[in-house]
């Protein structure tokens, strides 16, 4: 067999993604090998887009958020001239850390060995004792992003500046999800500026794109909830096939939808309330989009979906992917807080992802557990045993049933597997790309 | 208040708070629930303890109506990230008393709490912090009407909180 599965065993030979990644399953090895783990960083979080972070966390000039993208340390940060850069969290001299908190608000960075000094731009403005450099100032500035995009706030970036435009990356598909939860806002915006809360798991990150997107274990994995508190996702997402109206829908490009829509039972679903409770923000809604339009954006909600390869729509919540090492990522989430809504409404927000959402939430602290077991099952090294499918990680439900519509988008029942494969197929365009 | 009475009431406040960490400990739950105030707000921030708790995004914020949910998620028997339970073990010190009111007591507290994450990695998960507890004298008996957590690790990001902390 021509392929390179174990790190220690292989060393110089190619890793055959063709052979790890097929149409209806995918090899262990991609979920713990450190070789495949390293190469993922390099074509995936350093050569294509990713998202960073959201324009209302740093409103003001100055304001910067420390993020990973992939394993690069990154600044997000408004410059003096408001523009959003995103700059390597490495000082140019001798590669020191320039920041460590979350965030802050500085007229430049200062490295705390040296004391060089870096514009928000990037650039390099002092050194000490500057008789010491022949190398023009110009060479020693921060790396920046090749490729920094905004759209409706979300700021995406390419950190090598060889992708794809952002409007390829994206997609329609891309762009319709990010404006189906901006237009549920009174003024069309949204803020993220409640801080980020990281769960660590110790799991490989790309179980999370797969279980934030993977609508066939919510009534297992999630049955503790289901019986002990109403929830949307009964109605959405439990049940019996046959029954079950949700889509699973792969849009290309790895952005993925668990299509909740055609399943809800009454308008503001999503939001767990009737309208009597929130009447200001349905006016507030109404008043920018007219009545028919807001009755629909009620019903509909904003979207359970995932955009390559670090996003999560989560309704009302967004998350970050986050790799850390083979076996440890962080599923980092914030609360979507709307514009133009009463207090009230916001902190209903609030409360609602952190019963959804996190360590110590009902929902995805089950996941997490559910990822480690998976962690544990298939980070065994054994290529084959006696049985052929030993080492493999069956993808294949529901591939005879789904469904392509003109513009080439996947569908299927939501408790089938189009989702995953759709991640998986994007996974393998890039990482078998010279 | 003379120091006899003093040490009378750290002495009680004390015993309650042991018996309330044995009984998360173990997972007595409905023991557990029964030492609460029907206004009851359990908060763990994902910073310091400070601020108003409804404006912040918290890893847990509830209010008592909440905390049932979450006990009765715990006892469905399908609570995965608890199943089986994280054998555990807390330590207390450092206990500081302050009578706010005739029947108000407030209280601060270190722990360490050692848990197995016997679920999932088997790994030992150290918990350290700062409780903070509200206990409110009902019938001559202390109830806890609040009790704040404020981790060491706050920011930093968790491992599954899925115990009572």
């Amino acid at each position: 067999m021509n392929v390179r599965l174990l790190s220690c065993e292989t060393v110089g030979m190619e890793i055959d993604y063709r052979y790890l990644v097929r149409a209806d399953r995918i090899h262990g090895s991609l979920l713990h090998d450190r070789d495949i783990f390293a190469e993922e960083m390099q074509q995936i979080f350093v050569r294509g887009w990713a998202f960073v972070g959201h324009e209302s966390e740093t409103k003001n000039n100055g304001d910067w958020v420390k993020r990973q993208l992939g394993t690069e340390s990154v600044i997000m940060v408004r410059g003096d001239d408001g523009e959003i850069n995103v700059l390597s969290n490495r000082c140019a001299h001798r590669g020191t850390a320039l920041c460590w908190e979350h965030s802050g608000n500085d007229s430049f960075f200062q490295c705390t060995y040296h004391n060089w000094r870096f514009g928000l731009d990037g650039s390099l403005r002092a050194v000490p004792f500057p008789d010491g450099y022949s190398k023009p100032k110009e060479d020693l500035g921060l790396d920046r992003a090749g490729q920094v995009a905004n759209y409706r706030g979300f700021v995406f970036a390419n950190l090598d500046g060889s992708a794809c435009s952002i409007d390829e990356h994206l997609g329609d598909a891309g762009f319709e999800l990010i404006d189906r939860l901006c237009e549920m806002s009174p003024t069309g915006k949204i803020d993220l500026s409640k801080g980020w809360i990281g769960h660590r798991v110790q799991s490989n990150w790309k179980l999370w794109p797969e279980s934030d997107s993977d609508g066939y274990h919510v009534g297992f994995v999630h049955a503790s909830m289901s019986a002990s508190t109403d929830t949307y996702y009964d109605d959405v997402a439990v049940g019996g096939e046959a029954v079950k109206s949700s889509r699973a829908v792969d849009y290309g490009r790895g952005h993925l939808e668990l299509d909740w829509r055609p399943s809800y039972k009454q308008e503001l679903s999503w939001l767990g309330v009737t309208r009597e409770r929130v009447r200001n923000y349905c006016s507030a809604l109404a008043k920018r989009v007219g009545d028919e339009v807001a009755q629909q954006l009620l019903w509909d909600g904003p979207p359970h979906a995932f955009l390559f390869p670090n996003l999560f729509l989560g309704e009302t919540v967004i998350a970050i992917v986050e790799p850390v090492s083979p076996t440890e990522m962080i599923h980092r989430h914030t609360a979507v807080q709307f514009e133009g809504v009463d207090d009230a409404f916001n902190e209903r927000l609030l409360r609602q992802t952190e019963a959804a959402v996190g360590p110590a939430s009902f929902i995805t602290s089950d996941d997490a557990i559910t990822a480690e077991r998976i962690q544990a099952g298939v980070s065994g090294t054994a290529t084959s045993w006696a049985a052929t499918s030993r080492g493999w990680v069956d993808l294949s439900r529901g591939m005879h049933r789904e469904v392509m519509d003109e513009g080439g988008v996947r569908s299927s029942d939501a408790s089938d597997e189009t989702t995953n494969r759709g991640f998986w197929s994007r996974y393998l365009e890039i990482m078998s790309q010279e | 208040m003379n120091a006899d009475t003093a040490t009378q009431l750290k002495a009680e406040v004390e015993e309650f708070l042991y018996r309330e960490a044995r009984y998360a400990d173990e997972f007595l739950l409905d023991e557990w629930e029964g030492l609460l105030t029907d206004d009851f707000h359990y908060w763990v921030p994902a910073g310091r303890i400070e601020g108003d708790p409804a404006k912040q995004l918290a890893y847990l914020n509830d209010n008592r109506a909440r905390v049932a949910t979450r006990i009765r998620q715990l006892q469905t028997g399908k609570r995965l990230s608890q199943l089986p339970t994280s054998p555990m073990r807390r330590i207390l010190s450092n206990i500081e008393v302050q009578q706010e009111a005739a029947d108000q007591i407030s209280v601060k507290a270190n722990f360490v709490i050692y848990e197995l994450a016997a679920q999932s990695t088997g790994e030992l998960r150290v918990w350290p912090g700062q409780a903070q507890y509200q206990l409110r004298r009902l019938q001559g008996e202390l109830r806890m009407a609040a009790k704040w957590i404020e981790l060491v690790t706050a920011q930093a990001g968790q491992r599954n909180l899925t115990f009572l902390i």
